[in-house]
C-alpha cells in the first residue's frame, strides 16, 4: 500500500486557501453588515457562519485541484 | 405578601415560580383576588367544608380538585342523577347525599357550596345558599339573566358571603403574566381582542333515557341554557374586558343553526361584536361544525400580538436575521426564484411566518381551574372575599347574556346601565335609577 506524502509545503499551501477562503468569508460578512445596515458586532456574532462559510470556500477550492492533479496523474501514466 | 408565602400546595407553588419572584409584588397589584393565598401559611393546619350541589361531569371535575387539597373536605353532594351521585361518591364516599339541595344549605356542617348544576337553576341555589349562610363558588355563567347576575351580585355582598365564579383564566399563569404584559404596554395600543371557541361535535351528552333528554342536554335548550354564548362565551369575553380594563358600550350578534337540525334550540354557529366607545372591539366567535382553528384569544396591539390559549405571543416587528444570512438568502433568492408566468399581480397579506415566544417560557401545563378552587378554600378558611374576583365573574356573565339578547333581538343594544356596578377596575359605577335618569 502507497503511503500518501503529505509535505510540509503542501500544508502550508492548504493553509493559505483556508486563510484566504476565510478573508473572503470575513469581508463577505463585512460587506453584508454595511449592506443591510447591520450592528458590527455582528462581525463577532455571526463568526460562527463565518467559518462555515470558509470550509464551503475551501471546498470549492479543493474539487478543482483534485480533479486537476488526477487529470495529471492519468496524463503522466498514458 | 405572595412573595413571601409558603407554598403548601405543588401547584401553587409551581405557579408562583413560573409567574417569577420579582414579578409577584406587581401581580398582586393587577390580578388582586391572588390574594386569596396570602395567609395560606396561617391557614395551614385549617380544614374547610365543602358541599357540592350537582356533581355532574363538571362537578366531579372540580371535586377531584378539592379532594386533592389537605384543606378541604368534600362533607355533602346533592344531585337527583344517580349516576351523577355514583360519580360523586368514588371522589368522595364519606359525602353525605341529599337529594334535595335545600337539605344540603341546612346542613350546619356545610361552609361552602360549588354549585355545579344547569344554567337556569343556578339563581335559586345560589340565593338559598347566601340565604342559609353558605359561601358560594358558582359555575359560569352564574344566572340565566341579566337581572339574576345582578341580585345574585347584591345579595353577595348584603349577605357578606364568598362569592367565587367559575372564571379559571383568572387563576391561569399563562392570562395573568399576559395582562400584566398587556398592562405594562409591551404590545402597544391594544385595538382588537378576537376571541373564538370553535368545535366539531354536537354537544350531546349520552342519554339513557329519552325522557332525561333535557335533563341532560340541558345546553341544548333554550329554557336552561344560553347555549354557546353562556357555555363558552363567558370565559373569553371576560379576557376582552380583562385586557382593555374596561367594558363595551354597544353589541350586535348573529347566530344560527345551521350544522346540528337535531332538535336543539340553541345556536350551533354565534358571532357577536363587542364595541367601546374609543373604537375598540372585542369579537367573539363560536362554531361547532368545524374545529380547524380551535380555541384562541387574539389580543392585538400595534406592537404584537398575544394568543393566551396556546401560550404564545408574537412581535410586529422580528428582529432581522445576521446580515451574513440575509445575504446567502437573496443569493439563494437570486439563484433560484422563479420568473412568474401568468400569475397573481399582487400578493395577498397573509399572516407573517412569526414563530413568536412562549409566554411562559414553556407549552402551558393548567387552565387555573385547580388554583381556582384551591383558592376558594383558602377564602372559605379565612373568611375573605378575594379582591375584584366577584365582579369580574359578574361582569363576564352579563357579557355573555347581553351578547346573546343581541343574537336574539337582531338589534345593536347599547350597554344595560341598570346593571352596571361599583367596579373601579372598568370604570363603573353603581347606576342610580333617580339621578342617572334626570334629564
Amino acid at each position: 500500500m502507497k503511503d500518501i506524502v503529505f509535505t510540509a509545503r503542501s500544508q502550508k499551501r492548504e493553509l493559505l486557501y483556508l486563510l484566504i477562503s476565510f478573508v473572503i468569508a470575513a469581508l463577505l460578512n463585512l460587506g453584508a453588515i454595511l449592506y443591510y445596515d447591520a450592528p458590527m458586532s455582528e462581525m463577532f456574532t455571526s463568526f460562527f457562519y463565518v467559518l462555515a462559510f470558509t470550509l464551503f470556500l475551501y471546498a470549492l477550492t479543493l474539487i478543482p485541484r483534485l480533479l486537476y492533479r488526477l487529470l495529471r496523474k492519468e496524463r503522466r501514466k498514458n | 405578601m405572595l412573595i413571601t408565602m409558603k407554598e403548601t400546595n405543588l401547584g401553587r407553588r409551581e405557579f408562583l415560580k413560573t409567574l417569577g419572584v420579582a414579578g409577584a409584588g406587581i401581580l398582586a397589584a393587577t390580578s388582586p383576588w391572588l390574594s386569596a393565598f396570602s395567609e395560606v401559611n396561617h391557614t395551614a393546619k385549617d380544614r374547610c367544608r365543602i358541599g357540592v350541589i350537582g356533581p355532574g361531569s363538571r362537578g366531579q371535575f372540580l371535586m377531584g380538585f378539592l379532594a386533592q387539597n389537605p384543606k378541604a373536605d368534600i362533607v355533602a353532594i346533592a344531585d337527583i342523577y344517580q349516576p351523577s351521585i355514583d360519580g360523586a361518591l368514588k371522589i368522595a364516599p364519606k359525602a353525605k347525599v341529599y337529594k334535595d339541595y335545600r337539605r344540603l344549605l341546612a346542613d350546619p356542617e356545610v361552609d361552602g357550596v360549588i354549585v355545579a348544576t344547569p344554567l337556569n337553576t343556578h339563581y335559586g341555589i345560589v340565593m338559598d345558599a347566601f340565604d342559609a349562610g353558605k359561601h358560594v363558588y358558582c359555575e359560569k355563567t352564574i344566572g340565566y339573566t341579566m337581572e339574576e347576575c345582578f341580585n345574585m351580585y347584591n345579595r353577595h355582598l348584603s349577605s357578606g358571603r364568598l362569592f367565587f365564579t367559575g372564571q379559571q383564566r383568572l387563576f391561569d399563569p399563562r392570562y395573568i403574566k399576559v395582562m400584566d404584559l398587556v398592562h405594562q404596554g409591551t404590545f402597544g395600543k391594544i385595538s382588537a381582542v378576537n376571541a373564538y371557541w370553535n368545535r366539531n361535535g354536537d354537544w350531546r351528552r349520552e342519554v339513557p333515557d329519552p325522557s332525561l333528554e333535557k335533563f341532560i342536554n340541558w345546553r341544548l335548550y333554550g329554557e336552561s341554557s344560553r347555549g354557546l354564548m353562556s357555555e363558552l362565551g363567558c370565559h373569553q369575553l371576560q379576557i376582552g374586558t380583562w385586557a382593555f380594563g374596561k367594558l363595551p358600550d354597544r353589541v350586535m350578534g348573529h347566530g344560527g343553526i345551521t350544522f346540528w337540525k337535531d332538535g336543539r334550540e340553541v345556536h350551533d354557529n354565534v358571532h357577536c361584536i363587542y364595541g367601546y366607545d374609543t373604537g375598540e372591539s372585542l369579537t367573539y366567535g363560536s362554531v361547532i361544525s368545524n374545529k380547524f382553528y380551535g380555541l384562541e384569544e387574539k389580543i392585538m396591539g400595534n406592537l404584537g400580538t398575544v394568543e393566551p390559549e396556546s401560550g404564545k405571543y408574537y412581535f410586529e416587528e422580528v428582529a432581522p436575521a445576521p446580515a451574513f444570512l440575509q445575504m446567502i438568502n437573496s443569493w439563494e433568492n437570486k439563484l433560484f426564484d422563479e420568473i412568474p408566468f401568468a400569475g397573481t399581480s399582487w400578493a395577498p397579506e397573509t399572516a407573517n411566518v412569526n414563530k413568536g415566544e412562549l409566554i411562559l417560557g414553556e407549552r402551558p401545563k393548567t387552565d387555573g381551574t385547580s388554583l381556582l378552587v384551591d383558592a376558594f378554600v383558602e377564602a372559605v378558611i379565612t373568611g375573605k372575599q378575594p379582591a375584584r374576583i366577584a365582579e369580574e365573574g359578574y361582569y363576564a356573565s352579563l357579557l355573555c347574556l347581553w351578547g346573546h339578547k343581541a343574537i336574539e333581538t337582531g338589534q345593536i343594544l347599547p350597554f344595560p346601565e341598570e346593571y352596571k356596578i361599583d367596579y373601579a377596575a372598568y370604570g363603573t359605577k353603581k347606576f342610580n335609577p333617580v339621578t342617572d335618569t334626570q334629564a
